[in-house]
C-alpha cells in the first residue's frame, strides 16, 4: 500500500470520552505527577531531555557533519542528541538524511560521511530487526571471549545499576543513564564492557537495564550493541582501557576517583585480553572508535 | 475506505506521520499497550513515558492505556470506522497487534519514505557489507553540491 490515497471524510465531532488519557496540563510537574499514578509500574521521574517536534527540530538545526565528524568520539564532542527523535518517528531517518545532504553540501570540499553512516547504523539494525524478530534476544554466534556461557551471571549486579561500584567513571554512566535516559554511545560501549567482560554478567541482562532507561532504546539497536561488544555479533570481543577512556573521556573521571590508584582498567590491551579471556585476541585492538552506532 | 481511524503507533510519533498525512482530521489513538510498557526487557521507566507523551500531545491523537487490539478496535467503533490506517511498523510485537487488527477490520499499512532503497537481497551480516551497498546510494549527489553561477 501507499501513501497516495485519497483523504478520506473529515471526522465526525469528536465524542468524549471518561477513559480517554488526558491531554491538558498545567505545567510538565503536573503531567509527571499524572503519569506516575497512571503507570506505577514505571519508576523513577522525568528525563530533562523533551519529547516532541520542537527539541527534535531544534537538534536537527544544530546538526554539523563536519564538528561531527572530528570530535563525536569524545564525550563533549558534537554529538547530534537526535537518536530518542529518530527511535519513535519524531524525526525519520529520510528527513535527517536530507538535511545532512544539504549540510555536506554547504562545504567547500569533501565533507565526511560518518554521520551519513551512522544513521545507516540505525537502517542497518532496523533491517536486522525485521530478519531476526525476537532472536535479538539471543546470541547471534558463539562469543569469542573463551569463556563457556555458564561463566556469566544472570542478573546485572545492583552495585553497578544503583551507581555504587566506586569506579567514577562507571558511576557516572549509570547514574547519566538513570537520571536522563541517554548516553553518549562511547560511554555506552564502555559500559556494557565493563559489564560484560569485567563483571562477567550476561549481555542480555545489560540490555535489559538499558532498555528501561534508555529514551532511544528499541530491542534491536540495543541488543545487537550489546552483542557487538560481547562478542556474540563481531569478531572480537570490544575493550577499553584507561588510557583510552582518559582520552576520550572528557578528563572528568579519573582525578576524583576513589579507585584510581587500583584502576581495572589501567592496563595495555594485552594483559587485559590475558586476564579477561581464555581465548587468543586475535586482530586489532579497541582503538576508541565507534565501530558502531546507536546514539547518533 | 471511506471513514477509517487512524493507528499511531510509537515508532512513527512525529507529524510526518504518514497516516496523519493521508488523512487529515481523521479521529487517530495511539495505545499505551503492556508491549510498550513490559515487553521482554521488563518495565520502562517513566522517563521514557513521560517522553512519548509529550510527542503525542504535539499530535492530534487521543491517548488510550490498556490491550493493543481492543483500544484500537473500540475507537474504531467508537467512530463508526470501516477500517484502520497505519504506519509500517519494525518492532513484532506492533505486528502482532496490527495482524489482530486485520482480521477484524481491514487494515490499510502505510509505508514512510525508505532511508535507502537496496536491492534484495540485502547482505546484513555484517555492517561493511550492507555499507558496500548502501554507502555508494547514499553519498550525496557530486551535481548537487555545484554552486549554481
Amino acid at each position: 500500500m501507499t501513501s497516495s490515497t485519497p483523504p478520506s471524510e473529515p471526522a465526525p465531532p469528536p465524542q468524549p470520552n471518561h477513559a480517554d488519557l488526558p491531554r491538558q496540563f498545567p505545567g510538565r510537574d503536573a503531567m509527571v505527577r499524572e503519569l506516575t499514578a497512571r503507570f506505577p509500574q514505571a519508576s523513577g521521574g522525568a528525563s530533562p531531555i523533551r519529547g516532541g517536534s520542537k527539541p527534535a527540530l531544534a537538534a536537527l538545526e544544530a546538526v554539523d557533519p563536519v564538528r561531527y565528524a572530528a570530535s563525536r568520539n569524545h564525550l563533549d564532542g558534537a554529538v547530534s542528541g537526535l537518536s530518542p527523535y529518530i527511535r519513535h518517528g519524531v524525526l525519520s531517518l529520510a528527513q535527517v538524511r536530507d538535511v545532512v545532504w544539504q549540510r555536506m553540501a554547504r562545504g567547500p570540499g569533501l565533507v565526511s560521511e560518518k554521520l551519513l553512516q551512522e544513521l545507516a547504523w540505525r537502517d542497518y539494525w532496523q533491517r536486522l530487526w525485521i530478519r531476526l524478530g525476537d532472536g535479538v534476544w539471543e546470541n547471534l554466534e558463539p562469543l569469542k571471549t573463551g569463556q563457556p556461557e555458564a561463566a556469566y551471571a544472570q542478573e546485572l549486579p545492583d552495585d553497578i545499576s544503583e551507581g555504587h561500584t566506586s569506579l567514577a567513571c562507571i558511576d557516572a554512566f549509570a547514574r547519566e543513564l538513570s537520571d536522563t535516559g541517554w548516553l553518549h554511545n562511547h560511554a555506552r560501549m564502555w559500559l556494557a564492557a565493563y559489564v560484560v567482560h569485567w563483571r562477567r554478567v550476561r549481555w542480555q541482562a545489560g540490555a535489559r537495564w538499558f532498555l528501561c532507561h534508555l529514551l532511544d532504546g528499541d530491542p534491536s539497536s540495543n541488543n545487537l550493541s550489546w552483542q557487538w561488544v560481547a562478542s556474540s555479533f563481531s569478531s572480537k570481543p570490544y575493550l577499553f582501557n584507561r588510557a583510552n577512556l582518559e582520552h576520550f573521556g572528557a578528563g572528568r573521571h579519573c582525578p576524583c576517583c576513589p579507585a584510581a590508584a587500583a584502576c581495572p582498567f589501567e592496563s595495555s590491551y594485552e594483559a587485559l585480553q590475558a586476564r579477561l579471556f581464555s581465548a587468543p585476541q586475535g586482530g586489532e585492538r579497541a582503538s576508541g572508535g565507534q565501530a558502531k552506532g546507536e546514539a547518533v | 475506505m471511506d471513514c477509517p481511524v487512524l493507528w499511531i503507533h510509537a515508532e512513527a510519533l512525529g507529524p510526518a506521520n504518514p497516516a496523519l498525512l493521508a488523512h487529515p482530521g481523521r479521529p487517530a489513538v495511539f495505545v499505551f499497550e503492556p508491549g510498550l510498557l513490559e515487553g521482554a526487557a521488563g518495565p520502562i521507566s517513566l522517563k521514557r513515558i513521560v517522553f512519548l507523551y509529550e510527542c503525542l500531545l504535539e499530535l492530534p491523537v487521543t491517548i488510550r492505556q490498556g490491550d493493543g487490539v481492543e483500544e484500537v478496535l473500540a475507537f474504531a467503533a467508537r467512530h463508526r470506522a470501516d477500517g484502520v490506517v497505519t504506519s509500517a511498523w519494525v518492532d513484532p510485537q506492533l505486528g502482532g497487534i496490527a495482524a489482530c487488527v486485520a482480521a477484524a477490520l481491514p487494515l490499510q499499512v502505510l509505508e514512510p519514505e525508505p532511508f535507502v532503497d537496496l536491492p534484495e537481497p540485502v547482505d546484513l551480516r555484517r555492517f561493511s557489507r550492507y555499507w558496500r551497498s548502501a554507502g555508494p546510494r547514499l553519498r550525496p549527489d557530486p551535481a548537487a553540491t555545484e554552486t549554481p553561477t
